[in-house]
């Protein structure tokens, strides 16, 4: 299919290739440099695998979004569910109220939390993932929104219900499938950031694979770069495979 | 047979200043169909969705065979629904779908998609047992609603207006479908509908609601011809509301005195209530009463409009062979055809 570049879409295309794809390119460009023989080559990233610290982080990361992504799909999809169906004022409060964590600077969270969190929470890396869910609040929130504005959710939780299914499996079997894309973005959304997020966790003095990277850094910057690439592939690998177990159902074509 | 019989009684339900059920008390017969009609904002819809547990009454108690179901979830009523909007799930086979309560009540594959395969035979639709909803028209998506509310065979079949996004041909097509399967599985039903014709074609007793309240329930023949209520008898079919004197229990209508049904002020003026068949329109220049307005020619019935000497708008209702000289601005004489009529006051 032949796609017309219209001028709108040319324009994106162009800024998005130009702060997005040049910089990466140009960093996986330089992380494949050999400077002792002047050419090409995966040095940096076989240094960067057979780091011992490398499983340890990633895994430490990748296991802190998994539990991240539990708890916003735990805490925001009943309670959206019931905001949907109540159609109540408060609503529009929560609505308003999600949006905090993108006004509020990461350092004064950070140290709020501080200040005020009691020893056992702050010794525990669980408060991690409690606080990556706060931080991932406005784009899981707008997500699981979307997919729940999108479908008829009154008249499909009252069939379910009226055909004998209590609220959990309503919500198990009825409404997480139908709107499985929105969750597929809120978990892709969750995971993505939390595996990423490095103020917050850098400043409650916890290690992540973020503040490993920087740390690796300064004294390898090839490696550290490498490691960098390596991930911003892995989120999307897992994602991938995630998109793969879970079999496809149709869902398009709602009146 | 799981049907069961249901009882409502003393049911109220506000929603903030509005009541929308009054001291609402119904029963539906064990294998009977009631149909509840009534404008929007009658509270029909409301009290299907008490009786379902999908809304609970402020006050009274449902009671299906006696037992007292009033505090029971939803989800454990055992009631089938069918809803005025698609709500068949998206994410599921029309199979699946079918079998989605058999499948909350915890019974095995092989015996849910058996029982849902018999119900989607029964609607016509086995062979689309494998699509999507989003495959299927309207009318299918609906027939497959009615099959998930049978499958787990419910103690009471509720409906919800499920007729109403339809095309014309559809609906009378789905309805009579409807009472086909309600006869013979004999299952408990409660229809709700702003359709008449629907209402009064395929219920065993249909209940005319206003303001909360059932203002009358009866077969649809008693409430064709014998409306307890001036709100009923306008209601439920076209009805001719003429000013006329009444006395000594006569009406005096076109001229001629016939007897008065009940109700209305003994003596003065009174409205009688004439159904537009029991009106008979005869062409006549020497004695006329009345001219013709309209004549819309409907097959085998025609409908003509007329309007008397003193302005009131009279519609007859009559074999179109026998109106085939009465044109728009003839002459006529208008005769009430029945012996008696209702009145009501002026």
């Amino acid at each position: 299919m032949k796609i017309k570049l219209q001028p709108p879409l040319a324009i994106t295309l162009l800024i998005l290739g130009f702060f997005v794809f040049v910089p990466m390119i140009s960093a996986f460009e330089y992380s494949i440099r050999t400077p002792l023989t002047g050419g090409y080559g995966w040095t940096h990233y076989i240094w960067a695998v057979t780091e011992e610290d490398f499983l340890h982080y990633i895994l430490r990361s990748m296991w802190l979004a998994g539990v991240t992504v539990l708890i916003t799909l735990f805490v925001l999809v009943p309670t959206l569910t019931w905001l949907h169906l109540s159609n109540s004022k408060v609503r529009g409060i929560i609505d308003g109220l999600s949006l905090l964590p993108l006004v509020i600077p990461v350092v004064a969270f950070a140290v709020g939390a501080q200040i005020s969190f009691p020893e056992f929470v702050q010794n525990t890396v669980l408060e991690l993932p409690f606080l990556y869910f706060v931080l991932a609040l406005p784009y899981a929130y707008r997500a699981l929104d979307i997919g729940l504005s999108a479908i008829p959710l009154k008249t499909i939780t009252e069939a379910a219900r009226s055909s004998g299914a209590d609220w959990l499996r309503t919500i198990t079997s009825v409404i997480v499938p139908v709107i499985r894309g929105a969750v597929m973005a809120t978990i892709a959304l969750t995971f993505a950031l939390s595996l990423g997020e490095y103020t917050l966790t850098v400043l409650l003095h916890w290690d992540t694979f973020p503040t490993w990277v920087t740390y690796v850094a300064q004294e390898n910057i090839l490696g550290a770069i490498a490691i960098s690439m390596m991930s911003l592939i892995l989120p999307f690998l897992i994602l991938t495979i995630i998109t793969l177990f879970v079999p496809e159902r149709s869902t398009q074509g709602r009146k | 047979m799981s049907s069961k019989s249901l009882t409502l009684s003393n049911i109220s339900k506000r929603f903030g200043s509005v009541t929308a059920l009054d001291n609402f008390n119904l029963e539906v017969g064990v294998g009977e169909l009631v149909a509840l009609l009534g404008p929007s904002g009658c509270g029909k819809t409301t009290a299907l969705r008490v009786v379902a547990g999908l809304e609970h009454q402020d006050n009274g108690t449902v009671l299906v065979a006696d037992k007292n179901i009033s505090e029971v979830p939803a989800h454990k009523r055992n009631m089938g629904m069918v809803f005025q909007a698609y709500s068949l799930f998206p994410n599921l086979t029309v199979e699946e779908n079918v079998a989605f309560g058999l499948q909350m009540r915890k019974v095995n594959k092989t015996s849910r998609l058996k029982k849902a395969h018999e119900l989607l035979d029964l609607v016509g639709l086995d062979s689309q047992s494998k699509r999507f909803t989003h495959q299927l028209s309207g009318g299918q998506q609906q027939r497959v609603a009615l099959a998930r509310a049978l499958a787990f065979e419910p103690e009471i079949l509720l409906l919800d207006e499920p007729l109403s996004a339809l095309d014309a041909q559809v609906r009378v097509n789905l309805r009579e479908e409807i009472r086909r399967l309600q006869l013979s599985l004999g299952t408990t039903t409660l229809f709700v509908t702003h359709d008449q014709e629907e209402a009064m074609s395929i219920s065993d007793r249909v209940g005319v609601m206003n303001n909360g309240v059932l203002e009358q329930i009866d077969t649809p023949d008693a409430l064709y011809n014998k409306p307890s209520s001036s709100f009923v008898a306008g209601f439920v079919g076209t009805m001719n509301r003429i000013p006329a004197q009444i006395a000594d229990g006569m009406v005096e209508i076109f001229g001629s005195k016939i007897a008065a049904l009940k109700r209305g002020n003994e003596s003065g003026q009174v409205i009688a209530l004439i159904r537009p068949e029991s009106i008979s329109v005869i062409a006549d220049s020497a004695t006329p009463n009345a001219k013709v307005l309209t004549r819309s020619f409907m097959g085998a019935s025609s409908n003509i409009v007329c309007q008397t000497a003193d302005g009131t708008i009279v519609q007859s209702l009559m074999t179109s062979a026998s109106t085939g000289d009465l044109h728009p601005g003839s002459s006529v004489q208008l005769r009430v055809l029945s012996s008696e009529v209702l009145v009501a006051n002026a």
